[in-house]
Parts: C-alpha cells; structure tokens; sequence
C-alpha cells in the first residue's frame, strides 16, 4: 500500500478534528503528518487534575493507524504531567491501549485522548507507578521500544 | 489541450533555445482516436488511488471503512460482521490476526465474507471527482475506473523512455515527445524544472517574460496570453460551456460565468448527451464482449458434440476400446487443438462458471440490469425536467394572478367615478327639478341615502375584486392606484 497511507488517515482526521473535539480536548498544533500537540482537561471535580491542563504530543510512524501512533505527556511550565500511578514523571504513559498488542487500527487521535481523560477521570490514587525514579533516571528508549508490563486491564 | 511546453500565440523569439534535447511540438489537440492509442495496457498506469478520490456531497458515515477512514474500496465483511476495506484489513492482521474491533479472532482470507450487493451498490452510486491533477471529471464511482483507466488525458502513465521509471501524464506520454523527467532552465525565470512541471511552472509560478492583457489588464506570461485570452481573461468574449449542447450564450467571460453559475438549461441537456455516450460505450462494450464470447462458446460446443460418440462408444463396449483409441487418440488430438485455445481463453476470463450457456446468460442479466438503470437514469432526466417547467409556470401564474388582482382594482375603481358620474347627475336633475341649489356637484354633501347606497354598492364590487387582489379592510373606499 502506498507510503502516504498514514498521512491521508491523518488529514482525514485532522478536518474532524479542527471541526469539532469533545469537551476538554484541544488541538494545539498539527503543523505536519508526523507531530500533533494537543491539551486535555479533566472535566469532573477530580481532586488529582482540578484546574489544570495538560499537554500531549502524538508522534505517528508511517505505518500509522496500523501501527499505534507514540503518545506521551509533554512538561510545560504551565502544563504538568498527571499524577497518576501509569504515567511515569517523564511522562510516558504505560496504556494497554497505545501498546503493540492492545492497539487496533479503529483508534484514532481523538479517542486515545478520550482515553487518558477517561483514565485521569477514574484515578484516586495520587503517585506514581512503582520504580518511577529508576525508570526515569535510567531510561533511554522511546516509548514504543519499552516492554510495558500491563498491571490490570481496566485502565 | 497542447504539450506542456508548446509555447503559444504571442511568443516572441526565444532569448536561448533550451538547453536539453527538445521533445517536437505538435500543436493540434489529441483526437480521441490518439488518446485511444495511447492507451498502454493496464500494468503501465498508476494504481488508482481510492483514499485520495474526493467524493462529492457527504458520504454516509456507514459506508466509511473504520481504518482508512474513506468509503470502502473493494469491502470485505469479517466474520464477526465487521467491514473493512480488503487492504486495509489485510495490512492489520499482518500485526495481529484478530479484528480491530472487537477482537475476535480472524483466519485471514480464509474467513472473509461478501457484502451484500446493496452495500456495493451504494458505494458505486456515490459521486467522485477525478483523483488527476488538471482534471475536472465527475462521475459515479462505479465509472471511475473506467475513466482513470482508459479515458482520462491526465491519468500518470509510464514514461515512454525505458530507461526512465517515472509516470507522467497520459496525454504527455509520447514516444516522440521523449522522456520528459528531464531538467532544463526556464528560459524566463531561469529556474530549473523538467518538462513535465513545466506547463504548471507557466501557468502558475514563473514570473519571467510576463505581458499585460490588453482586456484586463492582468500581467500574464507572454507566451500565456494566448492561453489567458482563450480560457481565464473575464473581459474576454467567451461562449457558454454546454454551447456543444445548443446554448446560444456568448459574451464577455465573466457575464458567460454568471449565466454558467445562475444556472444555464442546456447544462441539463448536455449531461443527457454525456450520459447517452458513457452508457452507448458501455452497451458496445458489452456487445463486443459477448459476440467473443458466443463465437467461444460455439467453437467449444461443436468439438464437444464431435468427442460424445466417441466417449459413449466406449464407455458402452468396454472391449473395443483398444480398437478405437488409435481412431480416438487422432481425433481427440485433432479437436483439442482447435478447442484448446478458446476454451482455455474462456475460462481466464471467467473460471466460475459451469457451463458457457450459464455464463451468457449472466452476461444477459447484466445488460438487462443496465438497461434498466439506463431507462431509470432517463426517467429521472425527464422528472427533472418537468420539476423546471413547473418551477417556471409557477413564476408565470404568480404574475398572472398579480395582473388579474390589479384588474380587479381598476375594475373598483371605474365602478366608483360611474357611480360617482351618476349620482352627480342625478343630484343634478333633482336640483333642477325641485329648483334648490344648483352646485351640489360632487361634493359629499348630497343626501344620505343615495351615498349609502353607493357605497355599499361598491362594498359589493369590491369584494369581488378582492377575491383576487387578496387584499382587505378597505371595502369603505375606493383604492387609490
Ligand atoms: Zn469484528
Ligand atoms: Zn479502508
Ligand atoms: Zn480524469
Ligand atoms: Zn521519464
Ligand atoms: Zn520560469
Ligand atoms: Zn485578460
Ligand atoms: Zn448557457
């Protein structure tokens, strides 16, 4: 199939999305075919994510949707990354989801942010996934490249 | 429309001739004969592109393939009862065998459904535009094969140098005009480009050698003015576009634009013709297919009749076989030789069929079936049609009944200056009679009586105006005009 599979999916996409986003999702930029930034708020009354907004950065390989797209949250002197015990402090986000294997080509740009919002919307918990430190200190690889042991299936 | 690099009317001398080896030049636009003959066989054209067709109007959302996200192109159903374009289900089970809905498990190929033809249908009936840049064609999808494949001037082929792996327009596409992948420097901007860029580098983005349009006073390429005058100048005379279909329109372009866009009848009529040729090539098509077809299957069926003896024979009395099958062994090598090649054409074509009696009378039921949707197109020609001639009687009577109404008005108001004239008269002869004062005239002083009377006379008259003029209120006085 041809090589601009993905950038078509993606304008398709993109004329959706500059159209209209559900509420609390905010595309920030989409310059290209390969990096899309985009805010998310949690809209209840969540305790954890009140007030704040928080920045996403998707980053699509050729082989996108095929392939899931590498998704992580950005630091931001403004815009911090959740608190949440899948999301490591440097902001690679350990979902099921956005894994080879829980990936599937119906997803889409908008629906992977309904997920972490979703994600954000159910957590009570206030820490960071165990090891966070380690990882952090200690990781080199991109996101895709990481062996995500999936803790439970219903985040 | 003429080579890319034909330089047009107004071109003055050249400062340099191009560098690299010029392709020659024809001037006279392809005939459809040519085009025809340019046609290469199917392998030497670009794939058509389904994700970059652009469709015209919405598009159902369920008729949207869910990974590619554009109307499905040759859909498959899993068994699960999940719809997916065949490419692109293909390329996600290569990651994971399970459907990226629900996740079911899927036997890629093996478990692949049909859709229903309703669904195809729906699909053929959308309308699309040309994918080739320079091309404005419209068409249902269905016929968009048909077109990119055979017909479009603008579909890439090729390129006819061997050594040369590019594609390029069909139309560019010829031996004679050489490989056009080439590079030289424009003679006006002295930017480099090859052939192939360079009508759009004119047209669009060189700003060399340029000359104002004396009707618009628009700075064009010098070579372009030609071109300018002939297609884009708006002060420039210019005929209808469905002139071919009868439109008498002819005028300064941008008048002709606005009589195009406000909506000019013979568009219909042109689409009509349009319709009648794709649909005559069809039927021609399709005829010229089953004659090859009826003269396959007859000289299938005569070998056929020729072997049966033989075979009987010798199913029959099992012991003369080895007698006959020197006389078989001849024969049968003699009938399958002339039998072989239109048989085995025949079942390239179409490996599905039992018999070649069945396959005729599928051919059949496809002719029939487009005849049928020929008769329907017509039909729906002819509603639309007649929906404009109602549209237009309808205007007519509004003002029919408009004119009817101011009529009625005139008719009220001759009605009061009589009355008036009479009872003038008759306050008149009854002055002169009972000898009172001889200038009553028209004033309203007259007596009572006879003014009630008048008007509800006129109450009367009027209402019978108003009927038409459905207008009210006003019954007491006369209106003014
Ligand atoms: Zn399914
Ligand atoms: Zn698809
Ligand atoms: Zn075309
Ligand atoms: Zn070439
Ligand atoms: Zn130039
Ligand atoms: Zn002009
Ligand atoms: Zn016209």
């Amino acid at each position: 199939m041809s090589t601009q599979f993905a950038a078509k999916r993606l304008s398709k996409e993109l004329s959706k999305i500059s159209s209209s986003l559900p509420p609390g999702i905010e595309l920030v930029s989409a310059d290209n075919f390969e990096e899309w930034l985009l805010d998310i708020r949690v809209l209840d009354n969540n305790p954890l994510y009140q007030n704040q907004t928080y920045r996403l950065k998707f980053r699509f390989g050729s082989s996108y949707p095929i392939e899931p797209p590498e998704v992580v949250f950005v630091k931001l002197p403004d815009r911090p990354i959740p608190m949440h015990p899948h999301i490591y402090s440097n902001g690679i986000i350990c979902l099921d989801l956005l894994g080879q294997q829980g990936w599937s080509p119906v997803q889409n740009v908008e629906s992977v942010c309904m997920s972490l919002q979703s994600m954000l919307t159910g957590n009570s918990k206030n820490e960071r996934p165990p090891g966070d430190e380690e990882f952090v200190r200690g990781n080199r690889l991109r996101p895709k490249d990481i062996e995500f042991y999936y803790h439970d299936n219903d985040v | 429309m003429p080579p890319p690099n034909t330089p047009e009317g107004g071109v003055t001398a050249p400062t340099s001739p191009p560098a690299s080896p010029t392709p020659s030049q024809p001037t006279s636009p392809l005939t459809r004969s040519e085009i025809a003959e340019l046609s290469l066989p199917k392998s030497s054209i670009l794939e058509l592109d389904y994700q970059s067709i652009e469709y015209i109007g919405p598009v159902d959302e369920t008729l949207l393939c869910p990974i590619c996200r554009t109307p499905f192109h040759s859909p498959i159903t899993t068994p699960c009862g999940h719809t997916f374009c065949a490419g692109c289900i293909n390329r996600a089970l290569e990651l994971q065998s399970v459907c990226p809905i629900d996740r079911q498990p899927i036997n890629k190929t093996r478990d692949y459904c049909r859709l229903p033809l309703i669904v195809k249908d729906q699909l053929d009936r959308l309308k699309v535009k040309c994918p080739n840049k320079g091309c404005d064609h419209e068409c249902l999808r269905e016929h968009l094969e048909g077109h990119y494949g055979r017909r479009c001037e603008f579909t890439p082929v090729r390129c006819p140098e061997s050594s040369c792996t590019k594609y390029i327009a069909r139309r560019d596409a010829k031996a004679e005009n050489g490989c056009l992948h080439q590079e030289f420097t424009c003679r006006f901007c002295e930017k480099v480009l090859t052939w192939e860029e360079c009508d759009d580098h004119y047209d669009y983005s060189c700003n060399g050698a340029t000359a104002r349009c004396e009707e618009c006073g628009k700075q064009v390429m010098r070579h372009r003015l030609g071109k300018h005058l002939s297609q884009d100048c708006p002060e420039a005379e210019a005929r209808c576009k469905w002139h071919a279909a009868g439109c008498k329109v002819a005028d300064k372009r941008r008048v002709v634009q606005e009589h195009e866009h406000s909506g000019c009848t013979f568009e219909v009529i042109s689409r009509l013709i349009d319709q009648r040729a794709e649909d005559r090539e069809m039927i021609n098509d399709l005829t010229g297919r089953l004659a090859r077809l009826e003269a396959a299957s007859s000289r299938r069926r005569r070998p056929r009749e020729r072997r049966e003896p033989h075979n009987e024979s010798s199913l029959i009395n099992g012991s003369p076989l080895n007698l006959l099958s020197t006389e078989a062994t001849g024969a049968s090598n003699l009938t399958r030789n002339d039998d072989m090649s239109p048989s085995s054409g025949f079942a390239d074509d179409d490996g599905a069929w039992a018999s070649p009696e069945d396959y005729m009378l599928a051919q059949f039921e496809r002719i029939e079936g487009q005849l049928e949707g020929i008769r329907k197109k017509m039909m729906e020609m002819d509603a639309h049609q007649s929906l404009g001639l109602l549209q237009t009687t309808a205007r007519v009577n509004e003002q029919l009944a408009e004119l009817g109404s101011k009529v009625g008005v005139l008719n009220m108001h001759t009605t009061w200056l009589m009355n008036m004239q009479r009872q003038s008269h008759t306050q008149q002869r009854t002055a002169s009679t009972s000898t009172g004062p001889p200038s009553a005239g028209i004033s309203h002083a007259g007596d009572t009586s006879t003014t009630r009377a008048v008007s509800s006379e006129t109450g009367v008259r009027y209402q019978a105006g108003s009927r038409r003029s459905s207008s009210d209120g006003r019954g007491e006085h006369p209106p003014r005009l």
